[in-house]
């Protein structure tokens, strides 16, 4: 039995008792053999951010409108990767084409976006996880408006 | 070698970290209450935007040149404080964090590593952009008032690019040539002036007088930090790391306060606030002064201060709080518009000398309370408050250009366009 809380979803081991006093569960030395999502899905915590997708240009490669982002900074880029990029002052979630200098949507509906020396635009960090709600999560709900 | 490393403006930079609009952007931050403005970002700052004035009395200026005014987020900078402090943790084995924006760093035994100072301390400076968006300045120096020097200069004399190095006598006089005496760590402005009346202008000046002579016509600190200034250690982090004597909590109420609930509530606040500060630091309070005021440009002056003894020291918030429930008939008086109120422990005791009394059990409630500064700190300050504390917001901070919480509240994740 395990509650998933916080930001960092760290998963708290709750003691699994028998619920009778002076009879203690045979698995309470087991307790610290929690998952952790953390340790699966974020490798430089201190270079992480959890963001929000939000449209529908990154279809193709499976990422939703509403989806949760995992941004790795740490990481260098390469060509192909998914990347999260200040472009004119907004943060978006393209693959970057790195011979060309472009930015490509996973959609046939969105057009190739040429970066030029007139544009603002710094690589913020690579996205290595997406992760789908299923179920809609009450702690998102204020933000999916 | 030591090494002092910290943030370019820091809450100005980390309002950037999440909000790529005002990246290029001249961006200011208010204190508490939106009262003055205290941090401003170089952008601001090339605009003549000034440092620890009044928002009101700057407005029109910052309108002028559209500057972009933040409320202080203590959740956000404590977060990214916490991300840069780590990123730079992994060049030195021997860390001591000094300030939210600075932390110390001690190489010892570094000198077959690190072979070139200037290399490191940009790599350094790379790591920390990269993976938090935060600029920073490296100093090193031979002793810790000499790292903070060689900071200065890293930050703000021209010639360095961020990265200032104190590494022999050139090096050294080079810096402190062009260093004022009220820019060396620990000399504060009433020292300075008398320092100047002798003459005594620049680092360098008074690195070249006698230490003894400094400690006699000033005191011990003054003497250490002439030492240190020649590349004689004298401090430790266990000196530069002194809990503070007193702390205060003390405010303004936005609108008047005429009656003694409301008055009553501001002070468990006040009294909150301050029984956490303890249990920061891992003190403990016996005496508490509690007091409230109107306005000292009213008619009518009244000013009403008590202080209060515990019979046994104690960082326990409801221990405070009751103590504010004993005092609070002495202090309200029936007509008189309070203006202000505060709390303050006076005498302050160390938790690792606490003396227990025989006949007084110990009422402290060390999991309650970590239990309580554990919950604010995880979902915001004012998250869990004592009963008596209320909900009231006419005494609680103003922060109107309050930025979200990117990386401490769900709903404020930042948004990224696909």
């Amino acid at each position: 039995m395990y509650s998933i809380v916080g930001f960092y979803m760290k998963v708290i081991p709750i003691y699994a008792e028998a619920g009778i006093s002076g009879f203690e569960s045979p698995a309470a030395e087991y307790k610290e053999l929690g998952l952790s999502l953390d340790q699966l899905l974020i490798k430089h915590p201190n270079a992480t951010f959890i963001g929000q997708a939000s449209g529908h240009s990154m279809k193709g490669i499976g990422i939703f409108d509403g989806d949760i982002l995992i941004v790795d900074r740490s990481l260098s880029v390469k060509n192909g990767d998914v990347i999260v990029a200040n472009f004119n002052g907004c943060f978006v979630c393209k693959l970057i084409d790195k011979t060309q200098a472009r930015l490509l949507s996973a959609s046939s509906a969105f057009a190739p976006v040429s970066i030029t020396p007139e544009d603002e635009f710094t690589v913020e960090g690579v996205v290595t996880r997406s992760i789908r709600l299923h179920h809609k999560s009450p702690e998102l709900i204020a933000c999916m408006g | 070698m030591y090494g002092l490393v910290d943030a370019v403006s820091f809450y100005a930079s980390a309002e950037k970290v999440f909000d790529p609009k005002i990246r290029n952007k001249p961006v200011v931050v208010l204190t508490n209450n939106d009262g003055c403005i205290c941090a401003v970002c170089p952008i601001a700052r090339r605009l003549g935007i000034p440092k620890f004035t009044p928002y009101f009395q700057v407005k029109s200026l910052l309108d002028k040149h559209g500057v972009i005014v933040r409320s202080s987020n203590y959740e956000l900078y404590a977060d990214l404080s916490e991300r840069m402090m780590n990123v730079m943790s992994r060049f030195c084995d021997n860390q001591y964090i000094y300030s939210i924006d600075e932390s110390f760093l001690h190489f010892d035994n570094f000198d077959s590593y690190v072979k070139d100072w200037h290399e490191y301390g940009h790599k350094i400076r790379k790591a920390v952009w990269k993976e938090t968006r935060l600029p920073v300045g490296v100093g090193f120096g031979t002793t810790l008032t000499l790292s903070k020097a060689a900071n200065h200069a890293a930050k703000k004399l021209s010639g360095f690019n961020g990265v200032a190095v104190i590494s022999d006598e050139m090096s050294r006089m080079a810096i402190l040539d062009k260093m004022k005496v009220c820019d060396i760590w620990g000399i504060g402005g009433k020292i300075s002036q008398r320092l100047k009346q002798q003459g005594i202008h620049t680092a360098a000046q008074l690195a070249n007088e006698l230490p003894k002579h400094i400690g006699n016509q000033f005191n011990v600190v003054v003497e250490r930090t002439v030492n240190e200034l020649n590349g004689v250690s004298c401090l430790s982090w266990d000196e530069v790391q002194s809990p503070k004597k007193e702390i205060f909590s003390t405010r303004s109420f936005g609108q008047r306060i005429t009656d003694v609930v409301a008055l009553r509530t501001a002070l468990v606040t006040h009294a909150s606030i301050v029984a956490k500060k303890i249990r920061k630091q891992s003190s403990l309070v016996k005496k508490i002064m509690v007091f409230a005021s109107n306005s000292p440009h009213d008619d009518l002056y009244y000013k009403q201060a008590i202080v209060y003894s515990f019979s046994m020291a104690t960082d326990n918030s409801c221990h405070l709080a009751n103590a504010i429930d004993k005092v609070i008939n002495s202090i309200f008086s029936e007509g008189v518009k309070f203006y202000r109120c505060g709390v303050g422990a006076i005498t302050l005791e160390s938790k690792a000398f606490i003396q227990p009394d025989l006949f007084i059990p110990n009422q402290s409630n060390p999991a309650l309370m970590q239990c309580l500064d554990k919950i604010n700190q995880r979902y915001g300050d004012g998250m869990l408050t004592l009963g008596s504390a209320g909900h009231d917001d006419k005494w609680q901070m103003r922060r109107q250009f309050l930025s979200p919480q990117y990386t401490s509240q769900w709903s404020d994740i930042p948004k990224i366009r696909c």
